[in-house]
């Protein structure tokens, strides 16, 4: 499914746009990550943030412009192909299967790219190698001694940890990362940062941030929207000096 | 110590007592009624088990000088709950003969099952044609009626002596309905009689205007064949349709039938029906029964009420014949299909050679009297079986009355 | 303690087993058919479940594969002399069909869209059930279907029958347990759990649903054949709404989201319904109290009250149950 990797562009945005109605939630927005590259997108509430991982990742369709990602185009391509292909994302409001334990929910991330999700003639206990992969992705987000536990049973910091560990599970080359700290404490959000630096360097990474602090410390170029549109895009250092960035994000944003 | 055996008293006895042979002495003779007494269908499952217990309580709960003991089961209208308590009837209750039931489609259910079971069972209410004319079971007695039984005098009254030439029918979509309009449609025709229009509208409907619209205004009258809440509303939305004044209204029986009357009001005054019962039969029989019926249960007995009044007649009168020897299947069977009662409240019943009854058929037209809706009897058929005047091998040869048969010429 | 609440479930379980396979030959013959026909549900219950407990898609259609088995078996016996295997095998794909076409209209939605759908489907077969007269004989219904021929052995008697009806079940059970552990069945929930979460997985999820929603109507149109067979007749009656109701009712009394539970639920219902009914004609008012009972006090179904009353003691065994 996935063609061979390449080495130029992890993911390129074209003019994008989306509407709900009149209102243009996202519009025009271009943005290309080779692979490896950590980013940030910034921009206030509502500025389309989460629209736009929606739209990369395949949950919402386009209204206009073009998607690729690694090479294929994927414009009009279903979100569980878009994932087969290497994508991966986690949700800024939990998501995860709460009645589930939680290694149950590293096993049904693992096996989401597997053939073997469509057996059906033998109970699951059966697949050792799938328990191994989800053991060590929990293990890799500290959550192991978890594994026996109710979702919807554990701290928020755990599931935001879970988060993140169902989305390594499928081994992806791109990461969406919606506000992984959001809600955390700053000693957890520490504990995030740590987790997200030791990721291997060949994934992708674009993060939703609001911690400026944790963004600067995880990424290296940072794009901020505003009202839909790219307002800024370069280095962090740059960015961060932008006036037009100080005006509309980190003044008004911040209390 | 005294404990321990009082208890070991107690279960010796209850063994005792559940080892002795059932029929050391003879028993009461036991009837399994089978009725829809909940649900949609409640109120016509009381009226056949009043009938049924009316007649039992004027004989002092006896046959054949044994005591009798009714076991009503509740078939909530629904033929797999009939199929399975009419086995636990047979096979638990040990009952000597069943009877009841409503609807076509349970009586097609039970039958198999009865000849399977072996016990002799009584159709009082149940007409579906085809149970005595193409699919005979052995122990199935139907003492009721078939569908099309009344209709088919009806239908040669209605093109002789009322002299109307077109007929728009509009009955409930099922068999019953089929049945009825299609032995209606047999002789009418026959008789140089047409059918112009069928219409169908699907059981449980309450709003006709969509039909009504419909009917062609230049027939001659209009056959309705209703059923329950149908029945209740039909005659009224037909009037305030304003085609009362233009076609006069006809009916299968059970669309005027005493079951629906007293809910009625002057929009069925004048509708002519037929059927094997009515309520206003003028003899001292019916007139002792509606009266003793009235004061019993404070209304006036329905065609549900007498099938199943005879219906106790019918089996006393079989258990005597065999000298009240119920236990031998057999022969209990042959003296039911033998019953001949000269003085049913609706008159004279007796068995064909296919099992079903040959009794008066009645041609009724709705009249008020002291305030009621009564079905007064204007003309009688006298003893009139499943076959009309046709010979039983000819019209076995034609399929059972349907949607489309007899095919409709003249639509 | 800890040990005796882990192994309650599967001693229960054992207890059933074991009253389900010794007890027939000591009941009466009524009793016996009432058995029968609360493995036929308990089976049409379980397969229902796989939508309703596992996916979370409540279909009020159900009945519609029961009437398809049943029919199939009618249909095939009484005018063409099929045995058993044809009978079955019939039954099962015309039901899995049924499910396949009626599946790519119902899939479009979810809850309470998925219902009214669900019901407007089942309604159709239950018209055609109706009006298709020349192959259903109408609301007449077909009567005389012979017990299972083409056997082994004769099964023409009640008691061979019950076996015969509960190796049935057990093969059903089975299925269905395997189905609901395995890689796929995971999925199923997974999707009840969070449905964008799972796309963005990886999954495809209406292909998950759809492969489920095949089975159950399979499943349901294996319980059609029983049913069939164990009636010797099919009418309309078996494709009502309030067929579909029942099932639905069955599975939510005894607990979704179990195999036990269905089949509990269906065991109670088919006992309060004939039993209930022989001693008062106001059987109606207890069962419809039981489903308020079990929807106010109960909403996980009667396995969930045991299952959260067995954790109660877990955690405080000296003390009773706390109070609500």
């Amino acid at each position: 499914m996935s063609g061979p990797p390449t080495n130029t562009i992890a993911l390129e945005l074209t003019n994008i746009g989306k509407a709900f109605g009149g209102l243009l939630a996202v519009d025009g927005v271009s943005l290309a990550m080779r692979p490896g590259e950590r980013r940030a997108i910034l921009g206030p509430n509502g500025a389309g943030k989460t629209t736009l991982f929606s739209l990369i990742s395949g949950e919402q369709p386009v209204t206009s412009g073009r998607i690729h990602l690694f090479g294929h185009d994927v414009t009009r391509t279903s979100a569980h192909r878009r994932a087969a292909l290497g994508l991966a994302r986690t949700y800024q409001i939990t998501n995860l299967f709460p009645r589930l334990t939680a290694l149950d929910n590293c096993l049904l991330a693992v096996q989401a790219l597997s053939r073997t999700k469509f057996h059906l003639h033998r109970p699951l206990t059966g697949y050792a190698g799938h328990f191994v992969r989800a053991r060590a992705v929990l293990d890799s987000v500290g959550l192991a001694v978890k594994e026996g536990e109710q979702v919807r049973n554990l701290s928020h910091g755990e599931q935001r940890q879970l988060e993140i560990a169902l989305a390594l599970a499928g081994s992806p080359r791109l990461l969406l990362l919606d506000e992984p700290t959001a809600g955390l404490s700053p000693a957890e959000s520490q504990l995030m940062v740590g987790l997200l630096q030791r990721l291997d360097p060949a994934i992708s990474i674009l993060i939703i941030e609001h911690d400026m602090d944790v963004a600067f410390e995880v990424t290296d170029r940072i794009t901020v929207l505003h009202y839909g549109r790219v307002v800024a895009d370069g280095l962090a250092a740059d960015v961060k000096t932008n006036p037009l960035v100080q005006e509309i994000y980190l003044g008004a944003a911040e209390p | 110590m005294a404990r321990k055996l009082s208890v070991t008293a107690l279960v010796l006895l209850v063994l005792v007592a559940v080892a002795l042979p059932a029929d050391a002495q003879k028993g009461p003779i036991k009837i399994g009624f089978l009725a829809p007494v909940t649900g949609g269908a409640a109120q016509v499952g009381k009226d056949m088990v009043n009938g049924l217990m009316m007649w039992l309580e004027e004989h002092g709960n006896q046959i054949a000088g044994r005591k009798v003991e009714v076991i009503v089961e509740d078939t909530q209208g629904q033929p797999n709950i009939a199929l399975t308590k009419v086995a636990k009837l047979v096979e638990s209750d040990k009952v000597h003969v069943l009877a009841g039931g409503l609807f076509a489609h349970v009586g097609y259910a039970l039958a198999p099952r009865v000849d399977q079971l072996g016990v002799p069972m009584l159709y009082p209410v149940m007409a579906a044609d085809d149970l005595t004319q193409r699919k005979p079971t052995k122990w199935v007695v139907r003492n009721g009626w078939t569908s099309s039984q009344p209709n088919h005098p009806f239908g040669e009254y209605v093109a002789k002596t009322l002299g109307y030439k077109k007929v728009v029918t509009v009955a409930i979509d099922y068999s019953f309905g089929w049945e009825q309009v299609g032995g209606f449609q047999k002789t009418f025709e026959e008789n140089g009689g047409q059918i112009v229009q069928k219409l169908w509208p699907p059981l449980g409907t309450t709003d006709f205007a969509p039909y009504l619209s419909q009917i062609k205004r230049d027939a001659d009258a209009v056959f309705a064949l209703m059923v329950a809440q149908s029945a209740l509303r039909f005659p009224r939305q037909y009037q305030d349709a304003g085609l009362k004044a233009r076609l006069p209204l006809l009916g299968g029986g059970t669309t005027f039938d005493e079951f629906v009357l007293p809910s009625l009001g002057d929009e069925a005054l004048g509708a002519y029906s037929a059927l094997m019962y009515s309520a206003a039969l003028d003899t001292p029989i019916n007139k002792k029964f509606v009266e003793t019926y009235r004061k019993k249960y404070g209304k006036v007995p329905s065609y549900y009420s007498e099938v199943c009044y005879t219906t106790g007649r019918w089996i006393n009168d079989a258990a005597r014949a065999v000298g009240g020897d119920v236990e031998n299947r057999e022969s209990f069977l042959a003296a039911l299909r033998k019953v001949e009662v000269p003085d049913a409240p609706r008159g004279p019943v007796k068995l064909d050679a296919h099992g079903n009854p040959v009794q008066n058929i009645y041609i009724r037209k709705v009249e008020k009297k002291g305030g009621e809706l009564w079905n007064t009897v204007i003309h009688t058929y006298p003893a009139v079986g499943q076959f009309w005047k046709y010979k039983p091998e000819e019209f076995l040869k034609q399929p059972v009355y349907d949607r489309n048969y007899p095919p409709c010429k003249a639509c | 303690m800890e040990t005796f609440i882990r192994r309650a479930p599967r001693a229960a379980a054992l207890v059933a087993a074991v009253l389900l396979l010794a007890l027939p030959p000591f009941v009466s013959s009524f009793m016996l058919s009432l058995m029968t026909q609360a493995l036929v549900w308990a089976m049409l219950a379980m397969s229902l479940d796989l939508l309703l407990g596992y996916i979370g898609l409540a279909s009020l259609g159900h009945a519609a594969y029961l009437a398809l088995g049943a029919y199939s078996v009618g249909i095939l016996t009484t005018r063409h002399g099929a045995d058993f295997w044809t009978s079955l095998a019939v039954g099962i794909a015309v039901a899995a069909l049924g499910a396949a076409v009626f599946g790519l209209v119902a899939l479009r939605a979810t809850g309470v869209y998925f219902l009214m759908i669900t019901l407007a489907l089942g309604m159709t077969v239950w018209g055609l059930a109706n009006r298709w007269v020349s192959l259903t004989s109408g609301d007449n219904g077909i009567a005389g279907v012979p017990r299972p021929r083409g056997l082994p052995w004769d099964v023409s008697g009640a008691l061979p029958f019950y076996y015969l009806v509960l190796v049935a079940f057990a093969v059903a059970f089975v299925v269905l347990w395997t189905v609901v552990h395995s890689p796929f069945g995971k999925t199923l929930v997974g999707i009840r759990e969070s449905e964008s979460r799972m796309r963005t997985l990886g999954y495809h999820v209406w292909l998950h649903k759809y492969i489920a929603f095949v089975i159950a109507g399979a499943a349901g149109g294996f319980a059609g054949v029983f049913w069939g067979y164990y009636n010797g007749f099919v009418s309309p009656a078996d494709a009502e709404l309030a067929t579909s109701v029942e099932i639905l009712l069955m599975v939510a009394l005894g607990g979704r989201g179990t195999l036990f539970g269905p089949v509990l639920g269906a065991f109670v219902i088919v006992l309060l319904r004939n039993v209930v009914s022989i001693y008062t004609h106001r059987w109606l008012l207890i069962l419809g109290a039981v489903y308020i009972g079990t929807i106010v006090y109960a909403p996980e179904g009667i396995i969930g009250m045991a299952r959260d009353w067995l954790k109660a003691r877990a955690r405080a065994p000296l003390r009773p149950a706390p109070s609500p």
